[in-house]
């Protein structure tokens, strides 16, 4: 009878928790007020997230957290990138030559402990991103920041640099509060990358002047924000965010469901009949784009001009742009459509089978076969990088031209990538900064460039235009000169930009003043 | 299991009436020292394939400029050890390993110590519910289709239990979410707890024990809220499967005299089936449930990908697609761990269960 008893009294107890525990599960509505004080704004994201330590951060949720959390000399207003507005720096001035930058800050800004913002906090925090050697020191290459007055900061550079206005706003680059990091293990001198012994510290608690502080940090369930009570700026709206972990298709049930405000990572399909939801969809600054190795010890075929203009005219772009759904756009330059210097629509590459298989018959190969790599495990907007393959495979194969897939996971793929031994490979470039000389990285000699088997000095000319494009100051003169460098890109080369995917938000119709930016997503401090 | 071996004699023998407390302590030293060696061992397992894996983990951590800049990389290589030969990496880690420390996760950038120290009771507080529920519904269907042998119910229970085991758990996990979660607001959908609750205080890890300790009932009524629907589509499959071996074994057991002869005393039926059938029953029940608790913690990845539940199979996912050696050294050790306990708890229930079964 003990054990019948027992039995019975452990069935009665879970069967009660159950229903009770079913009953309480949404008592609690995210949006509404109350809960711990004020609105409370969920953001679902699949988690790219290592760490909200500006100086080692450089990771897609990072950037929407940390853009919350620390404020920067410059910033940009909703989706525009191509027009830095002050932040921390009320007014900014540049040489000629563009190699120093002055910045005069403005006086009302306070860290979250209420200590004022100074140029001393400016300096250190910048220069430990350089020092500590991490994932975003390669922004401050080149960079020396000084502090001459505790208003003033001066940003100098060793050669001309335009985008040091583009740069900046990167919330890999917010001011942390010098004192408190200094005394919890930060460091910006040099071999900080191992006497720098912060980040644990700041995954704790945020050391920003920006609206929003850390609440609690997880990189895998979720992130909570709460709002910064000694913040110097107007309040925002939301009293927390929590930017949770939620892989796409249950994102969208969330976001339908009310259990979020906004759906960060749902592709175009999945998007469609979203009902009272407000969609947000433009093209995304990712660049998918394919190379064909110019280096003809790698491959004596994808090495051949001949073969890389048949391959150019090959592709079917418009079919990569309805695979790729409502919102995408040809890339018709490796500049993105949102950047300044980027090349308009209409100058995309145009398929003309008969003008690739002419290219192929002048190129002397017969039936060519050749491998295409690229990361099978990782999506980019929704898409599928094995999809936008198959797809060039299919559109190649009309023009006589047999392509082998070689999928691998994606980090055994980057070897073979960034090693430049592929012969021809998929690939998508995310922007480091909105600004088209991160461009250059896709000529000969440079990153990605070699990774293509493009040497220096395989395009002499192209590669002067591009010398020219760093060094120039004035907006209009180097926008003429990018517009050239893609034309010249698009006329031969092994780079060949394919599509550029949407970008969705999908929202709460009460989320108002929505925009996707290209660098952060999601401007937290911006929504109403 | 292993060096519990059931006796078929009479109960309580003479070695194991005379110093019972020193035979238990004897077997549970060489178990457990048995388990250190088996988890050294592990963890060279897992160091070995991890190193045969193509890929750096570097390229695998660094950013497309930093792989770039040698500094970046030698930073991120002296940071980790990995500048260091491999015995030399691998005596480093054991050797910081019997000092409590686990090493560095070089995909959250904490100590692996303290991921685990939140992912673990996440899972296993996930896992917990998820057997729990699958031993009473398993085992009180198997018990009423192995009375009901081959008539309707049997019939009718053995397609239920056939589809517990053959569905896909992701698939069960997407359409409970969709018909429980979304479609019909009956259970709270994804994550742990509501997002306007903050976590409990950290005593266990586990929120619901947690926020019952602080008295924070909201939250733990969330808590539980949280666990139903992803514990539910676990135990799907270990009920299918503890359904069909309560059946298999209770039907074995009806067939011995010693339960016609109960029958035949006039003893009510449900005494018989509780009493002199479930009890000798539950020795391979319980085997196969504590199998059963061991896969569920080791192979919860996809259902908590699909309700964002925060545990060790994410972890673990994610430590492996980002070659974090330490993190997958570490998940492997606590995996490794809970198989032996549970292994190791089944052996001494088998003892509570049927005293014949004794500890040699």
């Amino acid at each position: 009878m003990k054990i019948r008893r027992s039995a019975g009294a452990l069935t009665a107890a879970v069967a009660l928790s159950l229903l009770t525990a079913c009953g309480g599960g949404n008592a609690a509505a995210p949006s509404s007020p109350g809960g711990q004080g004020g609105k409370t704004l969920v953001i679902d994201t699949a988690f790219q997230l290592k760490t909200t330590d500006p100086a080692r951060m450089f990771e897609p949720t990072g950037l929407l957290i940390d853009q919350a959390v620390y404020d920067t000399l410059l910033t940009f207003k909703g989706g525009d990138v191509t027009k830095p507005v002050p932040a921390l720096a009320e007014s900014f001035t540049a040489s000629d030559d563009a190699k120093t930058f002055t910045f005069k800050l403005r006086p009302d800004a306070k860290f979250s402990d209420g200590t004022p913002v100074t140029s001393a906090d400016v300096a250190f925090s910048l220069n430990r991103v350089k020092n500590v050697k991490g994932n975003p020191s390669f922004l401050m290459a080149g960079l020396t920041v000084t502090a001459p007055d505790p208003a003033t900061v001066v940003v100098a550079s060793e050669e001309p640099n335009t985008a040091i206005p583009f740069i900046l706003p990167n919330p890999a680059l917010g001011i942390v509060n010098s004192a408190v990091a200094k005394k919890n293990g930060a460091s910006d001198a040099e071999g900080a990358g191992k006497s720098d012994t912060a980040e644990a510290f700041l995954n704790k608690q945020s050391q920003g002047s920006g609206p929003y502080v850390l609440e609690s940090y997880s990189t895998t369930s979720q992130v909570v924000l709460k709002v910064n009570e000694k913040y110097w700026g107007p309040k925002p709206a939301y009293s927390r965010v929590v930017v949770r972990n939620t892989q796409a298709n249950v994102q969208r049930l969330n976001v339908q469901k009310g259990e979020s405000q906004i759906a960060v990572d749902l592709s175009p399909e999945q998007a469609k009949g979203m009902g009272d939801l407000q969609v947000v969809n433009g093209a995304s600054p990712n660049v998918f784009f394919l190379f064909t190795n110019d280096n003809p010890e790698i491959s004596k075929i994808s090495s051949n001009p001949k073969f890389q203009e048949a391959v150019r005219y090959g592709i079917d772009y418009q079919g990569l742009v309805d695979l790729a759904g409502e919102g995408a756009v040809q890339a018709p330059g490796i500049v993105p459509s949102v950047f300044l210097g980027a090349l308009p629509a209409a100058d995309g590459i145009k398929r003309d089978v008969a003008k690739a298989k002419a290219a192929l018959a002048e190129s002397g190969l017969q039936n060519p076969t050749v491998k295409l790599n690229y990361p099978s495990d990782v999506q980019v907007n929704g898409l599928n990088f094995g999809d936008l393959a198959a797809r060039v495979q299919a559109n190649l194969k009309e023009v006589g031209i047999n392509v082998e897939l070689a999928p691998a996971s994606v980090q055994t793929a980057l070897e073979s990538y960034r090693g430049g031994t592929e012969e021809l490979g998929l690939w998508q470039w995310g922007p480091d900064f909105p600004d088209p000389s991160n461009y250059l990285n896709f000529l000969p000699g440079q990153l990605v460039g070699l990774r293509a088997g493009w040497a220096e000095g395989a395009a002499p000319e192209l590669e002067e235009l591009g010398a020219k494009a760093r060094t120039t100051v004035d907006d209009t003169a180097r926008s003429a000169l990018y517009v050239d460098i893609q034309h010249k890109m698009n006329e031969g080369g092994p780079i060949m930009p394919l599509i550029q995917p949407a970008q969705i938000l999908v929202a709460a119709k009460s989320v108002t003043n929505l925009q996707s930016n290209a660098l952060w997503l999601v401007n937290v401090r911006e929504l109403g | 299991m292993s060096s519990a071996k059931p006796k078929s004699g009479a109960p309580g023998t003479g070695r194991r009436a005379a110093r019972p407390g020193g035979v238990l302590l004897r077997f549970l030293a060489r178990r457990l020292a048995a388990a250190l060696l088996l988890c050294v061992g592990i963890t060279l397992v897992a160091f070995t394939l991890t190193q045969l894996v193509p890929g750096d983990p570097a390229a695998a951590n660094l950013g497309q400029q930093a792989i770039g800049d040698p500094a970046a990389v030698a930073a991120f290589r002296a940071k980790y050890g990995l500048d260091q030969p491999l015995p030399v990496q691998y005596l480093t880690y054991i050797g910081n390993v019997f000092q409590g420390n686990l090493g560095m996760s070089q995909q959250s950038h904490r100590p692996v110590a303290e991921d685990l120290a939140e992912f673990v009771p996440a899972t296993i507080e996930l896992a917990l519910f998820a057997i729990v529920v699958s031993l009473l519904v398993g085992v009180a269907l198997g018990v009423v289709a192995a009375v009901n042998r081959d008539r309707w119910p049997d019939q009718v229970l053995r397609v239920v239990s056939l589809g517990g085991v053959s569905m896909p758990t992701f698939w069960v996990a997407l359409v409970a979410f969709y018909l429980l979660s979304f479609k019909f607001d009956l259970l709270p959908g994804t994550g742990r707890l509501d997002p306007v609750l903050s976590p409990p205080p950290y005593t266990t890890g586990f929120y619901s024990v947690d926020a019952a300790l602080a008295g924070q009932w909201d939250v733990m009524w969330s808590a539980l809220g949280h666990l139903v629907l992803p514990s539910l589509v676990l135990a799907v499959y270990t009920v299918g499967m503890l359904m069909r071996f309560s059946r298999a074994s209770v039907l074995e057991i009806l067939g011995n005299d010693y339960v016609r002869a109960a029958r035949a005393k006039g003893l009510p039926e449900r005494v018989v089936i509780v009493r002199h059938v479930l009890r000798p029953a539950m020795v391979a029940i319980i085997t196969v449930a504590g199998v059963a608790f061991g896969s569920l913690l080791s192979g919860a990845v996809l259902v908590e990908k699909i309700f964002s539940w925060p545990g060790v199979g994410q972890y673990a996912y994610r430590s492996a697609v980002n070659l974090d050696l330490p993190g997958i050294m570490g998940v492997s050790i606590v995996v490794a761990a809970v198989y032996i306990l549970i292994n190791l708890l089944v052996d001494l229930l088998y003892g509570v269960i049927d005293p014949r079964i004794r500890l040699t």
